[in-house]
């Protein structure tokens, strides 16, 4: 089984290397586990993350693409879908019937023909438009709401801590 | 505010790996699928309940033996694969039709919006199969029974003819949503119907896959239904109506097993 998945990462690494969508690039850590990837995503334009580059970790299981990978920012986060430690909590990342937030019906959720861009595309967008409805940090989720000019601050803040730049 | 709900999203993950455990538990224990055993066997599991031994004792007038599939909400179309390859072995004819018709239906899919990338590999792992069993390889219809047997019992393959078969039907659905929509309850939309119970793995079947597999494949399959109903006789049901089966299958609540006719 597990040959399976490699042979589709290795084809879905392949292709996100020769047409890579605009401001993400993916790809396995090392080349000796392809089940373990690191990506990095560019903040939105004309968002309030935009500029900053958000690191984050991809972990595939063996029964890649049947069951969907897990993933985690590795840098510091504030967003109504991301919880405080990093992981992505978006519905693509889900089968339906795995519901951790009890996502809407018309959710896009994970299906064997889904792939690491579709997901890669989902949390662009996540970011731009960050689903409040399913808070995963309620505290970023209620400020994203009622204060988003703090809310905004705080992000460029992370931009800029991504960047390596003084905040 | 009511809508925010606090969440440990850590708690929810043990939950759902607690699920995957229970499932994995099953899944060791149970082949994907069995050997052939006698039909009587069920009697076994109903521990002489009236209504169950007589509707069995009916059942055995018409089937002789029974072969079981993992109950991981892949039963439907593991059993539908495995019987219905089985017919195709036997049968040179309907085995090159549907050679052909598999063959085209990866650039169908593609045509209905699924992507060509992350289809390819499915549908070269299922053309692999069907292959496998044809009834022209050498050794005849028992060294190719043997390799079905061996191939839909190793998880790769297995899992990659259901992932496939899932695809075909949602693909039907999609061809003619106009039509299933009618058989879809609550305020799903055919476009989330495919995308939430059709396409993902161990989503249980319903009589609307069925129908949908059947009208895409042009096969026929006769559900016995077995349970707590009134009456001694067990109930039967063809797809699509009117249509001689090919594919015989047993139904307990939430489990489809394969029948074999006398």
């Amino acid at each position: 089984m597990a040959g399976s998945a490699l042979r589709r990462l290795m084809a879905e690494y392949k292709q996100l290397t020769l047409d890579p969508p605009e401001g993400i690039v993916a790809g396995p850590v090392s080349e000796d586990n392809f089940f373990e990837w690191e990506a990095l995503i560019a903040g939105p334009e004309g968002t309030c993350f935009e500029g900053g580059v958000f690191p984050a970790r991809l972990v595939f299981p063996p029964d890649y693409p049947l069951s969907p990978p897990k993933m985690k920012f590795t840098c510091d986060m504030f967003h109504p879908n991301i919880f405080a430690d990093g992981r992505v909590c978006i519905s693509i990342l889900h089968a339906p019937g795995d519901d951790p937030l009890g996502y809407e019906l018309s959710a896009e959720r994970w299906s064997p023909v889904q792939s690491v861009e579709k997901i890669l595309l989902s949390v662009v967008s996540m970011l731009a438009e960050p689903n409040d409805e399913s808070g995963a940090n309620v505290d970023a989720a209620i400020m994203w709401r009622e204060r988003r000019e703090e809310f905004n601050s705080i992000a460029r803040r992370l931009v800029r801590k991504t960047l390596g730049l003084a905040t | 505010m009511e809508s925010f709900k606090q969440n440990d999203g850590n708690r929810d993950e043990l939950i759902i790996q607690q699920q995957r455990d229970i499932e994995k538990e099953i899944s060791d224990s149970t082949p994907l699928v069995g050997e052939l055993l006698p039909l009587t066997c069920l009697w076994t599991e109903y521990n002489g309940d009236d209504v169950f031994t007589a509707k069995i004792q009916d059942l055995a007038k018409k089937y002789k033996f029974i072969r079981r599939t993992r109950p991981d909400g892949n039963c439907f179309f593991r059993a539908f694969a495995y019987s219905y390859m089985e017919y195709l072995i036997s049968n040179n004819s309907a085995y090159k039709e549907f050679q052909k018709l598999a063959e085209d239906s990866k650039d169908k899919l593609v045509e209905l919006g699924f992507p060509s990338f992350t289809l390819e590999d499915f549908h070269e792992t299922f053309m692999e199969v069907i292959r496998r069993v044809s009834p022209d390889n050498p050794g005849g219809y028992n060294k190719v029974q043997n390799e079905l047997h061996k191939i839909l019992n190793e998880q790769g393959y297995s899992d990659y003819v259901v992932v496939y078969l899932r695809l075909i039907t949602s693909g039907k659905l999609q061809e003619e949503a106009e039509f299933y929509q009618n058989f879809i309850e609550g305020d799903f939309t055919i476009e989330e119907f495919r995308h939430q119970e059709v396409e993902p793995m161990f989503k249980e079947s319903d009589h609307i896959h069925i129908i949908a597999l059947c009208a895409a494949l042009g096969a026929g399959v006769r559900v016995e239904y077995l349970d707590r109903g009134e009456g001694c006789i067990v109930k039967a049901h063809d797809f699509p109506e009117g249509t001689e089966p090919t594919i015989y299958l047993i139904y307990r609540p939430g489990h489809y097993d394969i029948l074999y006719p006398n």
